[in-house]
């Protein structure tokens, strides 16, 4: 009798005998990583408006309050880029000493520089009142908490980065809550001193953008934050325009795995192609961008237009629906450090970026390229820094040598009294802007002999197209 | 990367290296430079300076075209009285309609010269234009296939002007060598070097390139960012014309077509284009030593590989042109060629790709890979071409299908249509389900020996003076517009037949009759991938598969006899042709093309027996439980004194329970198999699989139980006693048919000796004996389909197999239901089931009965 309640094992057997060999040969789920785990869910943000009651009279008012309850943060932000504007030193290749760089003191071939320049510059500035070179970047009350967290549309930063005279700043800290796209395009969407001149992928379009300009923000709805995530304030991210070093960097595989295509040939593209060359067809989808940049026609009497020529700025060149260069890339680049001689014969490479068909960890990337005409000292052989902005600056007086020297004194760099302009170019890595899946390129936009291919094979190290001669591995690594 | 600048120019210079073809003089046909002489290019002499041309047209069917097989007319396979080959030259193509006639016939329709003025447009030269019946010959076009831009257009219209020697000479209008002047053509002194050599930047010859093939052949759209456009129902190129394959990387969604659910369609024309692949990839030349492979048949085995071949430069003197290619829809056309191409298999391992499917080998085997990876043709297509009536400007009345609204109208939306599988003939005898489109055509024939009545005596019979007879527009016009609409042409009354008749009549012309054809044209190209693919099981294993879908031939036929499949067409003749509500259908019949497709096929008279079966023993067992429950009372009084033993062992309670559950579920998983339409609750391949598993628990666990049995002894409880196993089987009978009613006791005592009554004993013999092994034999053979295709066709196939298997399950299902009720006869109804749980029996003490009986 003991055996009464064997049924149960009885029974446990027969469904463990059954179900486990039905459960292991019914296929199985795609069990690709999910791209959404990646994606962070946010809470509903505090509500602020009965928080924030005060009259504020300035923007360090409002900071001040802010610190009441959130006593880290401005101190993190003192940490980052965004407020910095230069990074920690880092030791580049051929360099005796390690650098250090950031918008603080680099040269690229849009504005030039902002030494000497900063009321204009620094309105973008995650600070109040950075005006010259005796900026004291110690003080907590300057950091400008309203550019990434207002929410009420209305908060705009004028010269020295304080806020415009008409905005109600008692709104904007009522307001504030997670930045949106609007908090972060203020300034990078007009990087170069408007909508879409500097990067070729990143624009206003990107507002309100189709799924065709940007698969992640058009059809998905993604906010900045999504991808550049961070934390205590640091911001994930990296452009070759300033960063010298591949830390912290956003990446496609962040979300999405790299043998994610159904084809394996495809797959296989992946150790020698970044995701953006493929998913990225075309840049400036919708806003046409800057790709050259005559400071040496400057200060002429001629028709304006300010996608064509400006008295202040030189001549133009605006492009959109512009197909990439393609270039090997390992995430970082050679920098032009104010001071490097140059052969003003040749193009001057600003960022010339680092890779090439024997270096395992590069890929083949995506770039807008943007070339100009920039002033340099023909006796010391060095691009130069004018003074543009303000009292004496070349946008008032049209005076290069003055503009050069007001530059010089606040760069500390000597000028010869000789100038004369020279090419330069600048690279640009494309990776916003990403198509849906169905417009990403076909084989033969690359690996074609009819008609134009993509790829230069030969000058980017191939013998030849690698679909007939072979990938990079056949040839020697 | 130091200088971007020089990136720009190394593109130049790559695209000038892109040629090895040293320059070349033109020569006449005296072999003299044209430039001198002035007289039309000699191909031949030309090229055949350093290639041996006369090899090449020799070993060309695109030259050839069916001259080599003539035969007497009515002589060949398709079925036709008037066709003298296999091919282009001499086999009828009711799409062109016109006819080379052969010499002698009464009525003459197309000489030779006509053939070549008409039918030229898609014949390289040589073969019949340069050997039959004619004065001035055309020799084979090299250029047309080997220069980057020919002039087909100038060299159609030479061939239409007669100026057949210059036809050659015109394929290079256009490029700077040559232009036409008046009736000749004068060559252009700057594009020749001192030498008299044609300078390279005007003529590079070439691999053929896609668009050299598509002049011909079909649609070819190489460009993938310019939008692809074609017309809706006049599609210029044959391929595309006869079943609307086109040639392309481009993504439909970016062409200019106007596509129902054009945003979605993000795939493109053609995989094999997309991934930039030649046309020469596949129809390769036969001697090509880069693709050449030796056959298995003569590859010794110990070989995998045999290096011996042509070396490149024998190759290049004579490159055979007879290019690789499939089996045709023609089935003799170029026999020895027949599968000299690389066809899926050769390049794809469908092993790596299709582990999701279910039984492969098997459906590798009866059907095609397009039928799978060409499931829907997005361009519009051919559906009819009736000559029976012609409209003014010549055109027969015409239907084609893929598109909602009126052809040529550029807001007319292109649906494109499903193709229609058909058992398709295969080399090795057997046949293979492959995408077809059936074009059907209706035409006048006369005389005897029969002949299409000519184009001539049409247009002079139906439209004399350019427009329709008066006669024939007042039967015709319905709707008294004056013109006659595409429905309104439809030779659809015998009123309308016999006003035809009578003006053929007219002509001299006797014999007439309607006859109609189907000419299904294979389709192989415009293959796709991953998503775009039929995966689901259900699309055709399903009562409404797509197998057996009808497929519309026509929307108005006319009246005559139904049309039949052309003679020479390479599929097996299965399913039925008919009309429905006005309406020409074709309806495949699979089992007529040997084979039988689970979830879409079953056999009436199984289904019957079986659910009678069911039936009987359902009938059987309320009666009986209701005559039980009726005479209850009686019952309990008599009942012997109840006692508890141990009855069924662990094990023996674990094998029973999981057979048990392993049948039921065998049971439920072959009702979804074999009707997914009634009983879909899991999806097919689910539970094909279930199917599978269990069925291999259950044959596991019965050689288990067999050999328990064995080794215990306990095969004892089945084997019947032969000594007075009748009477006992009687008695047993009896009491279930009287006794148990009056509450008698049963007649053998059930105890753990004695387990089961003398007709449980039968009962099991047969069913152990006879119904499960033939479950699993046919069971096993039905799973065993991908692995031993030929064997199991060899015993009658899945037609076979099936129909035993379910009728075996139906016999299984009454078995259940009869053992489920039989266990509730025991002490007390539910002693027996609780006795199989827990293993201990209440059971009626028998007193001295007790023990064997």
């Amino acid at each position: 009798m003991n055996f009464r309640n064997t049924w149960i094992t009885l029974f446990i057997l027969i469904v463990l005998v059954l179900l486990v060999p039905i459960i292991y040969f019914l296929p199985k789920e795609n069990n690709n990583n999910d791209p959404w785990a990646y994606v962070p869910k946010r809470l509903p943000h505090t509500d602020h408006s009965s928080l924030m009651t005060e009259t504020y009279e300035s923007g360090q008012a409002v900071t001040k309050k802010c610190r009441e309850c959130h006593e880290e943060s401005a101190h993190q932000i003192m940490q980052s880029s965004h407020w910095t504007w230069e990074s920690p030193p880092v030791q580049l290749v051929g360099r005796p000493e390690p650098v250090v760089l950031g918008k603080k003191n680099a040269l690229n071939n849009f504005c030039i520089g902002i030494q000497s320049n900063w009321p204009a510059c620094t309105a973008c500035h995650a600070g109040y009142g950075w005006t010259d070179a005796s900026y004291d970047f110690s003080i907590e009350e300057n950091v400008d908490c309203l550019v990434c967290h207002d929410r009420s549309g209305q908060y705009v930063k004028i010269q020295g980065g304080l806020p415009a005279p008409d905005v109600d700043l008692l709104t904007a800290a009522k307001s504030v809550g997670e930045p949106t796209r609007e908090n972060c395009g203020g300034c990078h969407f007009k990087g170069g001193g408007g909508n879409a001149v500097k990067h070729g992928d990143l624009d206003g379009s990107l507002y309100y953008p189709s799924e065709r300009i940007d698969v992640h923000m058009g059809k998905h709805n993604f906010s900045c934050t999504d991808c550049h995530q961070s934390e205590q304030h640091q911001m994930k991210g990296r452009a070759i325009s300033v960063s010298m070093d591949d830390e912290n960097q956003v990446y496609c595989t962040d979300c999405h795995d790299a043998q994610l295509h159904d084809d394996e040939r495809l797959n296989n593209h992946v150790a020698s192609v970044a995701c953006q060359t493929c998913h990225i067809p075309v840049a400036a989808v919708k806003e046409a961008t800057k790709m050259h940049w005559d400071w040496s026609a400057a200060g002429q009497d001629l028709p304006e237009d300010p996608h064509e020529y400006l008295k202040i700025k030189g001549r133009f060149i605006y492009e959109k629906d512009i197909t990439p260069d393609y270039f090997w890339y390992d995430g970082t680049a050679q920098h032009y450090i104010m001071g490097d001689k140059i052969d003003a014969d040749k193009v001057t490479m600003i960022n010339e970026p680092n890779g090439d068909i024997k270096n395992v960890s590069a890929t083949i990337w995506p770039f807008k390229i943007h070339t100009a005409k920039q002033i340099y000292d023909t006796r010391y052989k060095y691009l130069l820094q004018p003074k543009t902005y303000g009292e004496g600056g070349y946008w008032t007086e049209f005076d290069w040598d003055q503009a050069i020297r007001l530059g010089s004194e606040a760069t500390g760099l000597a000028y010869s009294g000789n100038y004369n302009f020279t090419s330069t170019a600048m690279f640009w890595p494309l990776t916003h802007m990403v198509s849906p899946t169905e417009n990403a390129l076909q084989c033969i936009d690359c690996h074609t002999k009819e008609g134009k291919a993509r790829m230069n094979w030969e000058a980017l190290g191939y013998e030849g197209d690698p679909m007939v001669v072979g990938g990079r591995k056949r040839i020697e690594l | 990367m130091r200088n971007i600048f020089i990136i720009f120019i190394m593109t130049t210079l790559s695209a000038l290296a892109q040629t090895m073809h040293p320059t070349f003089p033109l020569l006449d046909a005296n072999g003299d430079n044209v430039l001198h002489t002035g007289q039309p290019v000699s191909t031949m002499n030309t090229c055949g300076d350093c290639h041996d041309t006369e090899y090449i047209s020799n070993h060309s069917y695109h030259s050839d075209v069916g001259f080599s097989q003539l035969t007497e007319p009515g002589e060949t396979t398709s079925g036709r009285a008037w066709d003298m080959s296999p091919g282009l030259y001499g086999r009828w193509n009711p799409m062109v309609y016109r006819v080379l006639s052969p010499p002698g016939d009464e009525h003459v329709d197309l000489t030779t010269e006509g053939w070549i003025q008409i039918f030229g447009a898609r014949h390289v030269g040589g073969g019949p234009a340069s050997k039959d019946r004619i004065t001035e010959t055309v020799e084979m076009n090299c250029f047309l296939c080997h220069i980057k831009e020919p002039n087909n257009d100038a060299r159609i219209a030479a061939l239409r002007s007669s100026q057949f020697a210059w036809a050659n000479t015109a394929t290079l209008a256009g490029i700077g060598v040559v232009e036409r002047a008046g009736p000749v053509f004068r060559y252009n002194p700057a594009a020749f070097d001192p030498d008299g050599h044609i300078k390279s930047v005007y003529l590079k010859p070439h691999d053929p390139s896609n668009d050299n093939c598509g002049q011909c052949h079909g649609l070819v759209h190489a460009d993938r960012n310019t939008p692809l456009i074609t017309s809706t129902c006049e599609p210029e190129y044959w391929m595309t014309e006869t079943t609307g394959q086109i040639i392309s990387p481009q993504r439909m969604s970016d062409s200019g077509l106007n596509l129902a659910n054009k945003n979605d369609l993000s795939r493109s024309w053609d995989i094999h284009a997309e991934r930039v692949l030649k046309c020469t990839d596949c129809h390769f030349s036969i001697n090509n030593p880069i693709f050449y492979q030796e056959s298995e048949k003569t590859r010794p085995s110990h070989l995998t590989f045999s290096p011996r071949r042509q070396t490149i430069s024998d190759y290049l003197y004579r490159p055979s042109h007879q290019f690789a290619r499939g089996t045709s829809s023609y089935k003799n056309l170029i026999p020895e060629l027949q599968g000299s191409m690389r066809r899926c298999e050769s390049c794809h391992d469908s092993k790596k790709t299709h582990d999701w499917l279910p039984y492969r080998a098997r459906h590798m085997q009866a059907m095609t890979c397009e039928s799978c990876h060409i499931p829907h043709m997005y361009a519009p297509a051919r559906r009819v071409m009736d000559w029976t009536m012609i409209t003014p400007d010549g055109e027969p009345r015409m239907e084609c299908r893929g598109f909602d609204g009126e052809p040529k109208d550029i807001r007319t939306l292109i649906t494109g249509y499903e193709p229609v599988l058909l058992p398709r003939q295969e080399l090795d005898g057997s046949t293979r389900l492959s995408p077809f489109n059936m074009v059907t055509f209706w035409y006048w024939t006369c005389g005897e020996p029969k002949r299409p009545v000519r184009f001539a005596d049409l247009q002079r019979a139906i439209v004399p003076t350019g427009d329709y007879h008066p006669d024939i527009l007042a039967a015709f016009d319905a709707d008294k517009d004056g013109a006659l609409s595409r429905f309104e042409m439809s030779l659809d009354s015998d009123a309308k037949i016999e006003i035809i008749t009578s003006r053929l009549r007219a002509l001299g012309l006797d014999f007439l009759k309607i006859k109609g054809e189907i000419q299904p044209y294979g389709i192989h190209h415009n293959v796709t991938h991953g998503d775009w693919v039929t995966r689901d099981c259900e699309s055709c294993h399903h009562r409404h598969s797509k197998l057996t879908r009808t497929f519309t031939l026509a929307e108005h036929p006319p009246k005559a006899e139904l049309p039949k499949i052309v003679g020479d067409a390479a599929i097996q003749r299965s399913g039925s042709i008919f009309i429905e509500g006005g309406v020409l259908l074709f309806k495949e019949n699979v089992r007529q093309a040997g084979l039988y497709i689970l979830g879409h096929d079953s056999v009436l008279a199984v289904q019957i027996i079986g659910a009678a079966s069911v039936l009987v023993v359902m009938l059987g067992i309320i009666l009986h439980a209701g005559m039980r429950f009726l005479s209850a009372g009686k019952s309990r009084a008599e009942r012997g004194a109840k006692k508890t033993v141990y009855m069924y062992a662990f094990y023996e309670r674990f094998w029973h329970w999981l057979q048990a559950i392993a049948i039921i579920g065998l049971i439920f998983t072959g009702l979804i198999i074999h009707a997914p339409s009634v009983f879909g609750f899991i999806s097919f391949p689910a539970a094909v699989i279930i199917h599978n598993v269990l069925a291999f628990i259950l044959l596991v666990n019965a050689f288990l139980a067999v050999f328990y049995h064995f080794t215990s002894g306990e095969i004892r409880q089945f084997l019947p006693e032969p000594r007075g196993f009748f009477s006992q089987a009687v008695q047993q009978a009896t009491y279930y048919l009287r006794g148990i009613f009056k509450g008698e006791k049963h007649p053998f005592e059930k105890n753990p000796e004695v387990k089961l009554n003398p007709l449980q004993k039968l009962t099991y013999l047969v069913i152990l004996n006879i119904l499960l092994p033939l479950q699993i034999i046919t069971g096993v053979l039905i799973w065993g389909a991908q692995h031993v295709p030929d064997f199991l066709d060899e015993i009658g196939g899945l037609g076979v197999l099936v129909p035993i298997h379910s009728l075996v399950a139906w016999f299984f299902a009454a078995f259940l239901m009869m053992h489920i009720y039989l266990t509730t006869t025991g002490y007390t109804p539910l002693a027996s089931i609780k006795a199989m749980i827990v293993g201990w029996e209440d059971i009626e003490s028998h007193g001295a009965a007790e023990g064997h009986n």
